[in-house]
């Protein structure tokens, strides 16, 4: 037997239920994103400090990803010759992010490939000659070069991006890994919903040890910054001009250099894309933003940062541009070289490392120069087939 | 298709020797069920006095079989022969389901795929006994058609060859590809075996039914609307095959021609294809014109039922399918690894048979009494003739033909049970294991001792291990692509050890010189589910202790340059009870797939069970 619900009461309880949807969801536009992950970047780049400059490039030129494996080179300061010193012990095929700080110590995790599927991380205090593991992120480390950072001198944390959207962090004395938060947990932050946070993108530290996570924010004008003051994520991005109020931010890098922290975004999509640097001086809160640079359609494969601040930018469309600081334009550089995988920059003049199949080839451009000039070649000793 | 490949080569020199041997060995069985048969069979003639074999004979009241049957059985029976003799090719056990399977069920939907997969799946773990097994099922069902020419053997075989042709066209075939786009009578759809199977079906109906009216009229014409049916496909528009060029690229057939040229063949033959694909480059619309009128005009002759008409018909048939095979089919079997001679001739053998039913006489009708009076009808007619046929009597009074059709259910019978009882094993065959790594070596000497820490950080040394089989491996911890496997191999050795895992310890040894530390161990074991295996130790120690350790088992690991992984020794020891090293195993996993897998596990499973067996 079968009993007829009145229409009225019908009505009632599919309008209650619309309303219970609206009251607990989303968009999906201002929701983070469905696959709960974070977005690929590009991974070549480069990082210098005041003691030496790294650089992570791809090398091998196979079709067969585990054929292709990545490199990194360190250029103590003040000398022009680049060193190969590319982490032992782990097949490196998924991808090296290397976290360094203020002197020759850094930290470089694999990102898994193949059958591994968490992230070993290993890390060197002389710049690259002797190397040590440390305790591996039992979870895949995101494909970001921005996905790893280490604390400043002193602090002793390293903090990584998941594939899965969750920042970790763990004391570099004790090993553990604990989660600082998730893209899911920050979204719901005031911080958070002030940004419609869609994804995390970058991970850094403030000059003053604390946590900086960056994403990309699906509401206009709002850079997706967040520091962690005692445990609360808050908004700790750029104030953006009213020029850039209407266009949607993403935060591609987080570098602390020195004292200083370095943004780099990206405002709009498509053909109205451009590349801004924010700086940081100190603590968050008081940046200074450099002119936008129009990407023209084109997006960005390689981002490097200098020792004082400066950054450059290659593009997929060859082009490449360098900016010193947020008094300045940016430049233009030459058309680089065949090959050229990542700039590196110095105070006087740029490199542009080249990659043809197992060799590097590092070109210099002097300060307001018009041409590249070949200046070094290193010959890797590529073990291809090592990884099948 | 992820159970297709088992990754072995397909010319793997230890598979190709098993093969061979198998094949020996179940040949000469083979040989002695027609010798033991045929002793039989004399014997009890002897022991039979000639009027009891005479009166087991009965009442012989049947006329001759139909030369339409006779056509399909002795020609089918040929075809299966022939095809039997081309699955014993020396790359068919491990070739056939990657090279074969997999190519055809590559455009055929998922669901296809799937089932085809689960077959290629069974085949690949098991390559001896499932290629041993296509032989002898194809042998013996060939000498079984040709042998048993009348009565309920004869009809069994042709029960047989409907059940095998189908299980054939539908894992072997895809189905001829009837699901697939591309679907043309030219490629040999519906399938050469699905024809196989159609005349098993023809040959396994009563003698009655040979000689209905209705049925002799049927054969033919159903000839014919199947070829209508394919003239109207291959006219389909948008299908290709109207172009003899589409965008620079061959059409769909000169795609197909283009593709079998350059597979190994005697010149001549890739000569004529090359000439006719060129030839159908040039005129794609006229020859799929003169493809579609052909079909169609045969088949309407066909349909006709007129003897004078069909005759020609029959022969311009014959020629256009003999065309199609030898320029579009390239015979079928050459180029890779043919299974079969392809669609063509089994057309040739039904529009034979239906025109020579057409044109047989009616039989007179007493005649047709006579036979319908001596065979019982029903499934109790079957049994009953079964169990005659079965008595000392009726076997001492056969024919020669029949005792070797016989001996053919018995070569049938040969194939399929080893292949049946490799199925009811959940684990691939360890000829896989042995064509990657080699034979074990046996050993004999004290284990080296030590004192590492497991992955719970309890100390664990080799005597306290004593009492217990012990497999060793060395093993990196961060290694992305061989440790991984080899420790599934393990965790499923252990699972097939069963009740027997208690007497047994997995274990591993850190070999890796940077990443050696108690956190790696621990990711490693989470990272395969091994941290809840209760018989598993992944040992680790300070570096001097490992290096010593590895230098005693014999094992490098080596920090490898340039982003490489550690290259370390695989090699897996089984040590006894007494702490003495027995075997000594190479343990690269090679291609790492699920057969490989599995078969691994069940060598070191089997060299367990062999050493608990000694002690």
């Amino acid at each position: 037997m079968t009993r007829r619900v009145p229409v009225t009461l019908s009505c009632a309880a599919v309008a209650a239920a619309f309303l219970v949807a609206g009251c607990g969801s989303t968009s999906a536009h201002e929701g983070v994103r469905s696959d709960g992950g974070v977005p690929a970047a590009p991974m070549d780049t480069s990082f210098g400090n005041a003691t030496s400059t790294w650089a992570t490039v791809l090398m091998g030129g196979s079709a067969a990803q585990h054929n292709n494996f990545w490199q990194l080179f360190i250029r103590p300061a003040g000398t022009s010759t680049w060193k190969l010193v590319t982490p032992p012990g782990t097949a490196d095929n998924g991808g090296l992010v290397l976290a360094a700080g203020a002197g020759p110590a850094a930290i470089s995790a694999f990102r898994p490939s193949q059958d591994l599927t968490f992230t070993p991380l290993i890390q060197t205090s002389d710049g690259g000659q002797a190397w040590s593991a440390l305790s591996p992120l039992e979870a895949p480390l995101a494909s970001t070069p921005a996905a790893l950072a280490v604390g400043p001198a002193g602090s002793l944390h390293v903090l990584a991006l998941t594939t899965s959207s969750t920042a970790e962090q763990a004391s570099l004395t004790a090993g553990k890994w604990t989660t600082l938060a998730s893209a899911r947990t920050l979204a719901a932050t005031p911080a958070g919903r002030q940004c419609g946070l869609r994804a995390l993108t970058a991970t850094g530290y403030l000059p003053s040890g604390a946590p900086l996570l960056a994403g990309e924010c699906s509401h206009s004008g709002v850079a997706g910054i967040f520091a962690d003051q005692d445990g609360s994520w808050q908004a700790a991005g750029p104030a953006l001009p009213p020029s850039l109020a209407s266009q949607d931010l993403t935060v591609l890098r987080l570098v602390t250099v020195g004292n200083q922290t370095v943004a780099l975004l990206q405002a709009g999509k498509g053909q109205a894309a451009s590349l801004l640097v924010a700086w940081s001086a100190a603590a968050a809160g008081h940046w200074t933003i450099s002119p936008p640079l129009a990407l023209h359609g084109a997006t960005v494969t390689s981002a490097s940062f200098g020792p004082t601040g400066a950054v450059a930018a290659i593009t997929a469309d060859g082009a490449a541009a360098e900016i010193v600081s947020s008094a300045g334009p940016w430049h233009r550089l030459p058309a680089l070289p065949p090959g050229t995988a990542t700039l590196a920059l110095n105070g006087s003049a740029s490199d542009a490392l080249a990659v043809h199949r197992s060799t590097l080839t590092v070109w210099q451009l002097a300060t307001g120069g018009q041409a590249w000039t070949r200046a070094q070649e290193i010959n890797v000793p590529i073990e291809y087939g090592s990884s099948s | 298709m992820p159970g297709m490949n088992s990754g072995v080569n397909v010319s793997d020199p230890t598979v190709v020797a098993a093969f061979r041997s198998t094949l020996l060995h179940q040949g000469l069985i083979a040989l002695l069920i027609f010798v033991v048969l045929g002793l039989a069979w004399l014997g009890l003639r002897e022991l039979l006095p000639a009027a009891v074999r005479s009166a087991a004979r009965g009442p012989v009241a049947m006329s001759a079989e139909p030369s339409w049957r006779v056509v399909l059985r002795v020609g089918f029976g040929i075809l299966w022969i022939f095809d039997g003799i081309l699955q014993a090719q020396p790359k068919m056990a491990v070739g056939l389901p990657s090279q074969v399977i997999e190519p055809i069920a590559a455009t055929s939907p998922h669901w296809v795929q799937g089932l085809v997969n689960w077959a290629g799946t069974a085949w690949s773990y098991h390559p001896l006994q499932a290629g041993a097994a296509a032989v002898w099922i194809q042998l013996g069902l060939g000498i079984w058609l040709l042998t048993a020419a009348r009565g309920p053997l004869s009809r069994l075989a042709g029960v047989v060859s409907v059940g095998w042709g189908l299980v054939v066209w539908g894992f072997g075939e895809s189905f001829g590809g009837i699901f697939a786009p591309g679907f043309t009578w030219l490629f040999g759809a519906p399938g050469a075996v699905l024809l196989y199977a159609i005349a098993g079906g023809l040959i396994a109906l009563p003698e009655s039914a040979w000689r209905s009216r209705s049925l002799r009229d049927l054969l033919l014409p159903g000839v014919g609307v199947f070829l209508i049916g394919m003239a109207v496909l291959q006219a389909w528009p948008g299908r290709g095959f109207w172009q003899g060029t589409t965008n620079g690229k061959p059409g769909t057939l000169a795609g197909m021609t283009t593709s079998m040229a350059p597979t190994p063949q005697p010149h001549l033959l890739s000569s004529w294809i090359t000439a006719f694909t060129g030839f159908d480059e040039a005129h794609g619309f006229a020859v799929n014109l003169f493809v579609v009128v052909a079909l169609a005009l045969i088949g309407v002759v066909f349909l006709s039922g007129r003897p004078r008409l069909i005759r020609p018909a029959l022969i311009a048939f014959v020629v256009l399918c003999l065309a199609d095979w030898v320029l579009i089919e390239d015979f079928g079997f050459f180029g890779g690894l043919g299974t079969d001679p392809n669609s063509m001739i089994p057309f040739i053998l039904f529009a034979t048979a239906g025109y020579l039913a057409l044109i047989s006489l009616p039989e007179p009708a007493e005649e047709r009494a006579e036979v319908a009076a001596t065979a019982p009808a029903g499934p109790a007619g079957w049994r009953k003739r079964l169990r005659a046929m079965l008595e000392p009597a009726s076997l001492a009074s056969a024919r020669v033909s029949s005792v070797a059709a016989l001996g053919a259910v018995g070569v049938i019978v040969l194939g399929a049970v080893p292949m049946a009882a490799a199925q009811a094993s959940p684990v691939a065959d360890t000829i896989l294991a042995q064509a990657v790594d080699g034979s074990d070596a046996p050993l004999n000497f004290a284990a080296s001792a030590f004192r590492l820490t497991d992955q719970n950080g309890q100390q664990v040394t080799l005597a306290s291990l004593h009492g217990k089989v012990v497999l060793l491996t060395f093993l990196d911890p961060v290694c992305t692509s061989d440790c991984p496997l080899i420790a599934q191999e393990f965790k499923q050795a252990g699972q097939l050890l069963k009740g027997d895992a208690r007497r047994v310890e997995l274990v591993a040894i850190v070999a890796n010189p940077v990443d050696y530390q108690l956190a790696y161990t621990q990711a490693f074991d989470r990272q395969e589910g091994l941290d809840g295996v209760r018989n598993w130790l992944y040992l680790t120690g300070s570096l001097p202790n490992l290096q010593r350790v590895w230098r005693e088992y014999g094992i490098a690991a080596d920090i490898e340059p340039a982003g490489a992984m550690i290259g370390h020794t695989e090699v897996t020891f089984a040590i006894d009870q007494q702490g003495r090293v027995r075997y000594e195993m190479n343990f690269d996993p090679g291609p790492g797939t699920a057969a490989t897998e599995s078969s691994f596990a069940a060598e070191l499973s089997d060299t367990v069970q062999q050493l608990l067996g000694q002690s």
